[in-house]
């Protein structure tokens, strides 16, 4: 114990120096956004490799698993080519004109319990994924991209507080933006619904087409309860959402081959 | 509470205002502002107590950039020349340093513009460095620690005659 405090006492110099160079570097973190943002970029290089690692590990275990899930979304597949080869129509061009193209990614690190969730997915730059790209997944909606590294992503998860989504129902095309209320992950509120429209419980909301991120079209979730306020002119829906984000192994990045004639054209409008 | 206190307290506040105030509007050639405020930490005594020495010139920085909007550069560097200063005192005055009353007579014209010299451009460096933090930047870093640690330099030595007692 006395050796200890003499050690202590040895180097109390550089251990004052040490605390009061963290405090000044937080304080450095929290005055100036160009640090703030070199330093987070730091921080996902450190912890997407660390998570990696732990991740690269617990896959190798659930090997099996994982090979029964893509069985059966083979399975899926197929069935809709034989479909698609029955009905001999020509709707080949679809894929030509659908204007997203599709990067497969691996789940890193997935947060859900916070008021803020993120995730990391394992590709970068250097696979061409960039800032603000839509991320899905095979059942739904997971996120938007919002930094990237040489070889990682972080995604802004649709559990995320501050994100609102352009959203609208499958049968009407009557749109709202969803939000998450940081409670449950999975139920979300789906705002700005007019109140001109008809609304039941059960009803299908997909996304919405006027989102640069997603397409139109992608499946959300199901309406589960609504209230429609007697003042306002807008309903308060809940919505259940279909896939289980608290489950997510593979995602895909989708990336809008239009979005730079998309940018003019608000530009110019301007 | 004696008389070297009650100096290095007047010290403090004096060159802080001056600095906040005064120095940091000067914009000499557009982006030179000589930074006299390390004055404090030079002519504090070479025998006082390191760890206040430290304590005080995190308070100095951190006032500074709460005073001038600073990101926190000057915090990160009177910080680091504080808790380097043995270290550059060992270097320029030699091991067996034994001059108590600090820059005053009793050393060579060489060893203290050494210790000046080395003081300013560590300061400078580490103020630089943390300001553009980022490697594109280097040529940057350097001219600015050049030319600013150059009119730093000559400031504070002439305020340096100011201090020096009859």
């Amino acid at each position: 114990m006395r050796q200890l405090i003499n050690a202590l006492l040895k180097y109390k110099n550089t251990l004052l120096y040490m605390g009061l160079l963290i405090i000044s570097l937080i304080f450095l973190n929290h005055r100036s956004f160009y640090h703030q943002s070199i330093f987070s970029n730091a921080a996902l290089i450190i912890s997407s490799n660390l998570n990696l690692t732990g991740k690269n590990i617990s896959n190798y275990l659930d090997l099996s698993e994982i090979n029964e899930k893509l069985l059966a979304e083979n399975i899926k597949l197929k069935a809709l080519e034989l479909i698609h080869f029955n009905e001999q129509s020509p709707k080949n061009s679809a894929i030509d004109t659908f204007g997203f193209e599709v990067f497969g990614a691996r789940i890193v690190k997935n947060s859900y319990n916070r008021a803020r969730n993120y995730l990391i997915i394992d590709q970068g730059h250097e696979e061409g994924i960039d800032v603000e790209m839509g991320v899905i997944s095979s059942d739904g909606v997971i996120g938007i991209i919002n930094q990237v590294t040489a070889d990682f992503s972080s995604v802004i998860s649709i559990l995320h507080r501050d994100l609102k989504i352009n959203a609208s129902f499958k049968k009407n095309g009557a749109y709202g933006s969803l939000s998450w209320q940081g409670d449950h992950p999975k139920r979300m509120k789906l705002d700005d619904v007019s109140t001109l429209n008809s609304v039941m419980v059960g009803d299908t909301i997909v996304t919405g087409g006027m989102s640069d991120y997603f397409p139109h079209g992608i499946p959300i979730g199901k309406v589960l309860s609504f209230e429609k306020p007697e003042l306002e002119g807008y309903y308060d829906i809940e919505i259940e959402l279909l896939s289980n984000l608290t489950q997510k192994e593979f995602v895909y990045v989708l990336k809008n081959k239009k979005k730079d004639q998309l940018n003019q054209l608000k530009n110019e409008s301007r | 509470m004696n008389r070297d206190n009650l100096i290095s307290i007047f010290q403090f506040f004096l060159l802080l205002f001056l600095q906040s105030f005064l120095l940091n509007n000067i914009n000499l050639f557009g982006f030179i502002n000589p930074n006299l405020y390390i004055l404090f930490i030079i002519v504090y005594r070479l025998d006082g107590n390191p760890t206040l020495l430290i304590i005080l010139s995190f308070a100095l920085g951190l006032l500074l950039d709460l005073l001038t909007q600073g990101s926190g550069g000057h915090t990160i560097a009177t910080l680091t020349i504080a808790f380097l200063r043995p270290l550059i005192i060992r270097f320029s005055f030699g091991v067996n340093y034994d001059v108590p009353m600090g820059m005053i007579k009793g050393s060579l014209l060489t060893q203290r513009l050494l210790y000046l010299l080395l003081m300013v451009v560590f300061h400078h460096l580490v103020l630089y460095s943390v300001i553009y933090f980022s490697f594109s930047n280097t040529i940057t870093i350097l001219k600015n620690t050049l030319f600013t640690s150059f009119f730093t330099f000559i400031m504070t030595y002439i305020s340096l005659g100011l201090f020096k007692e009859k």
